[in-house]
């Protein structure tokens, strides 16, 4: 008999649980459009709320639950447990919930004419809310999920859902970027799924377990297999990262995507992708500890790494469409995130996610003042593209003009985004602890490169704002604004103490 | 009374004076009052001065791990001395200045610059601590930009500030690396704390083991610290900018000659004595450039056109002669012989300056040809003067003289040992029949009447205060007199200072007196049998008199040093736009490239692009696999 403890369990079942009260209400009450965003908001925020022991938790003892009981294993497996929430995990859960939290708050600001007369615009939201539920759930299964199966369905549960909300809008440009992230998708799905299996044949064993994969790595022909798995998995991840050469979705996607659904994209699925490359490394790491380095999974990593921040930061250099810059700005961090994972250490992975969810609030920040501009005061939200048209926005709206100058400069890792420097300086520590001094020294070139790209918005910004003022309308809705103080202040607040974010993790 | 009190005086004096700058009288009275006061709690500390060093605290120290910083600040006889003049020499200043700036529009800012000035003197005077000394050198130096340029309206006095400031500027290199080399080599700023670590032989056991300072090292060091010191002194080969200072007011030129700014090399020196002593090679740097100094500095005050310039060269003589004792004295005897030189000398040039300035002001100007018969409209400057003189040219039991006779003792007690004594020997005595030739000299031309010899038509004044009736010159020239008058009578009877025995001396010999008698003799005698019929400088140099007022050519040779430095620069400068940044540049270039290229690559953005990417990483990775297996 399988142990539940439902408590370990809440942060994934809260959101489930709304996006199922949300579809009831929707059939009982149709055309409401504030209820399903009240229902959507109160569910993730339970669910942060219920993440939140976790992620101050000892890492000593995980929250865990669905457990075999330890008799009936086959000694190996006995006494495991299908899901397993340390305090690194559940602060991922926490960090996905409220990026998905954001994105909806943005969403509720944003819902414009431009979309499609023919269906009530209750229902439409209804749908939306729905959609990002079932996102954050499978987000958040994915980050505590230790067995194969839970891993990939909650993968792809944190993946479709996003798809069809990129479609959702209708236009050419949206088909088009949801087709490109739909057919990737498929070919990284069919990509996880055959990792999976062959690591199932490398390890025998259907979950994380670092002891199965000591066993296998120990063995030249297993080895063998679960090499090929392990750079299968990292592959069909390296989509969801859009780390290159698996980036190609990333520019039309979030080009044709809605604004809130393009900042869902670059952090919420961001830190889903991270809570699973951390659960598949995980083991491992144990095996990198005890003696056995496993030198072809760190150069897989490093090369992946490289390409990312070096052509993502090379083509944002010339972007001159600020939703394309933040693209391939993305692409770029995508880089900088698998770079502290080289070392398959604890502190790497720790890293690693103190960087994602840094970049997660700063790429929602500026989502966030991106959708704050329009062409007009009837205009689409977030319609004004080009980078031009930004002039002078820190100077003439400061409240939303600041935190986009805020974001870009923790993108470059300069103060005042303190904390952009400091996520950087940890992720080289990491690679530079581990003695690869030439992947430190491209590193640098990416940041020295990033700052030119950076900076280029940064000039925008701060340039005499008279000459662009007549081309741009700046009105931020009420959840927009919350979004921008929250993240404002919390990239400000954790940017003096930056160890508050890996005490956290 | 403290030497806190003291310093700490003379900064709010300046802090007030800066405060004070719309009201001139009220910045008058904080000027004289408070340099009145230093100087009486001054000559209060020297009448009481101890032999002990008394260690003050300045501010709490600081203690950097491998440096520890006490700032103390001491006392000692010599010191108390030599703080005594530099508080007489700025009050008299201060006085003198009320009446010689009183039309000044910005009389309070050289007032406030003054104070500011005689305070980092102090500083430096009563440092016990390298930093401090440091400070107090700095300061100097700054003040001493601001004072020589107080005429900024002038292009000149802009000029000479510039030089003055560049010039001690880069000694000055030296003296910081010096400074900071004996820091860190001895762990702590403080004067005992680096005299412990460096002073004293290095102690070898049989082994070759040595412990004790590295005595390579210590030359290296001093000899920066000495290049400094040149700098600051106007010694070779940085002789040239003093002169050029005289473009200042005259009270300002009495202050930076008689006890401050050239002083400061002999004080710095004097406290590091026992360190210096043992550093044998920078003696000797010391020692040449003294030697050399003195008698070229006297040569070229003979032949200056301008009696203010002719002062200026006999102070880069008087202080090479000063300098000279600390490079030649034995060890064993320390550098009291300087000191005193020091001290008589700011009394006995203070009064030269200022005595010039009242005879420049009834004269039009400071050109030996304006004043050329002078003393005959001025009792009183043409008897100061003289007093002064005299004392300059070494006159046995006037100021000067016995503390020429010090020296000379010195010098010839280090002629005796190692070092370069005997040097600076010979070149001591040839300076001083040059000294009394140069006095003799000066005191001919203000003393002559005018007889149309020359025409008065090409003298270039230094100091020309135009527009200035006799009316306004008396008025509120009783203070600048009494001024004049109590400098004079210091001057006669300063030697019995030496009764105090604030300085460690030793005898003076009878034979060195006769000596010195017959130099100043023969010097004087020169002059008059030169000045017969006119100025014997005039004969003395003949047409080469521009040479003489150009320093023989130093300043072409600093601006040619200076433009081979600037193409240096410029030389560097194009390695780097041009070499350099060339790589920067391209580098920038190559990533706009790649940028555009991959730009252009995903311009398509085709659904069926991004599989085959998909599936092509796929293969690279498995490619990495098999490739990379180990």
């Amino acid at each position: 008999m399988i142990t539940l403890n439902w408590w370990a369990l809440a942060p994934a079942l809260i959101p489930a649980a709304g996006l199922i009260l949300v579809l009831v209400l929707d059939a009982l009450l149709p055309g409401r459009r504030r209820l399903p965003l009240a229902v959507g908001v109160l569910a993730l925020l339970g669910a942060a709320a219920s993440a939140v022991p976790g992620a101050i938790g000892s890492a000593d003892t995980p929250a865990r639950t669905l457990c075999l009981p330890a008799s009936s294993g086959t000694g190996a497996t006995g006494g495991e447990c299908f899901w397993q929430a340390g305090p690194l995990s559940s602060t991922l859960q926490l960090s996905l919930l409220l990026a998905t939290l954001a994105a909806l708050l943005m969403m509720r600001d944003t819902r414009g004419p431009a979309a499609p007369e023919a269906t009530s615009r209750g229902s439409e939201t209804a749908i939306d809310v729905t959609l990002l539920l079932g996102s954050a759930a499978g987000g958040v299964a994915v980050a505590a999920a230790h067995d194969l199966g839970t891993w990939l369905v909650a993968l792809e549960l944190a993946t479709l859902p996003v798809i069809a909300l990129v479609a959702r809008r209708g236009t050419r440009r949206a088909g088009h970027g949801s087709l490109s992230l739909l057919v990737t998708s498929l070919l990284s799905f069919a990509l996880l799924v055959v990792g999976v299996a062959l690591w199932l044949v490398a390890t025998g064993d259907p979950t994380w377990s670092g002891a199965a994969v000591a066993t296998a790595w120990a063995d030249p022909a297993r080895r063998a297999v679960l090499l090929v798995a392990v750079l299968a998995l990292l592959a069909g991840i390296g989509f969801k990262l859009s780390a290159v050469p698996f980036h190609a979705w990333t520019p039309p996607a979030f080009a044709g995507a809605p604004l809130p659904v393009t900042a869902l994209l670059a952090a919420a699925s961001k830190i889903a992708a991270v809570a699973a490359l951390v659960a598949m490394l995980t083991p491992f790491v144990g095996l990198a500890a005890s003696g056995t380095h496993p030198h072809v999974l760190a150069f897989a990593l490093g090369t992946l790494a490289v390409a990312s921040m070096l052509v993502g930061t090379v083509v944002a250099l010339r972007a001159g469409d600020i939703v394309r810059l933040l693209a391939w700005s993305t692409i770029a961090q995508g880089g900088w995130v698998l770079l502290p994972l080289i070392g398959l250490s604890t502190a790497g992975l720790r890293a690693c996610a103190g960087y994602v969810m840094t970049y997660a609030a700063a790429s929602l920040l500026a989502f966030a003042a991106l959708s704050a501009v329009r062409r007009t005061a009837s205009g689409e939200p977030g319609a004004v593209r080009e980078l031009a048209a930004y002039r002078g926005l820190a100077r003439s709206d400061p409240h939303v003009g600041g935190p986009l100058l805020l974001a870009m400069v923790t993108f470059a890792g300069l103060p005042p985004g303190i904390l952009g420097l400091a996520t950087k300086v940890v992720a080289l520590a990491s690679v530079i602890g581990a003695g690869l001094w030439p992947l430190a020294v491209v590193a640098v070139i990416a940041v020295v490169l990033g700052i030119a790209a950076y900076l280029r918005v940064v000039a925008v910004l701060l340039a005499d704002p008279e000459p662009a003022r007549a081309g741009r309308v700046v009105l931020a809705g009420g959840g927009t604004l919350w979004v921008l103080a929250a993240g404002t202040a919390l990239l400000v607040v954790a940017g003096f103490v930056p160890q508050v974010l890996y005490g956290l993790t | 009374m403290n030497p806190q009190v003291l310093i700490f005086t003379m900064v709010f004096a300046a802090i007030a004076g800066l405060l004070l700058k719309r009201w001139h009288a009220a910045a008058r009275a904080v000027a004289v009052g408070t340099s009145g006061f230093t100087a009486i709690a001054a000559a209060d500390a020297m009448a009481r001065a101890t032999d002990q060093q008394t260690l003050g605290w300045l501010v709490p120290g600081l203690d950097l791990g491998p440096v520890s910083l006490p700032l103390d600040l001491g006392t000692s006889r010599a010191t108390a001395a030599v703080a005594f003049a530099v508080a007489l020499v700025a009050a008299a200043v201060q006085v003198y200045s009320t009446w010689y700036l009183r039309d000044d529009d910005r009389y309070p800012t050289f007032a406030a610059t003054v104070s500011l000035f005689t305070a980092a003197m102090l500083l430096l005077v009563h440092s016990h601590d390298l930093v401090l000394t440091l400070i107090g050198w700095e300061v100097m130096g700054w003040c001493s930009y601001l004072l020589i340029g107080h005429w900024s309206r002038k292009p000149s006095a802009r000029r000479a500030a510039y030089k003055a400031f560049l010039v001690t500027r880069v000694a000055d290199i030296g003296f910081v690396l010096g400074t900071v080399g004996l820091i860190a080599g001895a762990g702590t700023s403080s004067l005992e704390g680096v005299i412990a670590a460096w002073g004293g032989a290095p102690t070898c056991d049989p082994l070759g083991q040595c412990t004790g300072p590295d005595s390579v090292l210590r030359a290296i060091l001093l000899t920066l610290l000495v290049v400094g010191v040149l700098g600051k002194s106007a010694q070779v080969p940085f002789q040239d900018w003093l002169p050029d200072a005289m473009e200042g007011p005259t009270p300002a030129s009495a202050l930076i000659h008689a006890a401050t700014m050239v002083a400061a090399g002999t004080v710095v020196l004097a406290a590091l004595f026992p360190v210096f002593a043992q550093a044998e090679s920078a003696r000797w740097v010391l020692g040449v450039s003294t030697a050399i100094t003195m008698l070229l500095a006297a040569l070229l005050a003979l032949g200056q056109s301008d009696l203010k310039r002719l002062l200026a060269w006999s102070t880069v003589s008087q202080v090479a002669i000063m300098l000279s004792a600390l490079a030649s004295a034995p060890a064993a005897d320390g550098p009291d012989a300087g000191l005193f030189h020091l001290w008589s000398h700011a009394l006995f040039k203070s009064l030269l300056f200022l005595s010039l300035g009242l005879l420049g002001v009834v004269a039009g100007g400071t050109a030996a040809s304006l004043l050329r018969g002078v003393g005959t409209r001025s009792r009183l400057g043409r008897w100061t003067f003289l007093i002064g003189l005299l004392s300059l040219a070494g006159v046995p039991f006037l100021v000067g003289g016995l503390s020429k006779e010090h020296v000379l003792a010195e010098v010839y007690a280090g002629a005796m040992n190692r070092g370069p004594g005997l040097f600076v020997l010979c070149s001591l005595l040839a300076t001083v029949v040059v000294t009394a030739a140069y006095s003799t000299r000066a005191f001919l031309v203000i003393a002559q009447t005018a007889n149309d010899e020359e025409p008065a038509a090409d003298a270039a004044s230094t100091d020309a205060q135009p527009n200035r009736t006799d009316a306004v010159r008396r008025q509120g020239r009783g203070p600048a007199s009494a001024v004049l008058v109590t400098l004079a009578l210091l001057t006669l009877i300063g030697g019995l200072v030496l009764v105090l025995d604030l300085f460690t001396l030793h005898e003076a010999s009878w034979i060195w007196l006769a000596v010195t008698v017959v130099l100043i003799s023969v010097g004087c005698g020169l002059a008059f049998a030169l000045g017969r019929s006119g100025d014997p400088g005039v004969r003395c140099a003949g047409r080469h008199g521009h040479r003489f007022d150009t320093g023989f050519g130093a300043d072409t040779a600093y601006r040619a040093l200076a433009r081979a430095v600037v193409a240096l620069a410029r030389g560097v400068a194009f390695l780097d736009t041009e070499v350099i940044d060339g790589f920067v540049r391209g580098s920038a270039v190559a990533a706009r490239v790649s940028g555009g290229r991959l730009d252009r690559a995903h311009r398509a953005e085709r659904p069926r692009n991004g599989a085959w990417l998909v599936v092509a990483g796929l293969l690279a990775l498995l490619a990495l696999g098999v490739f990379a297996w180990r």
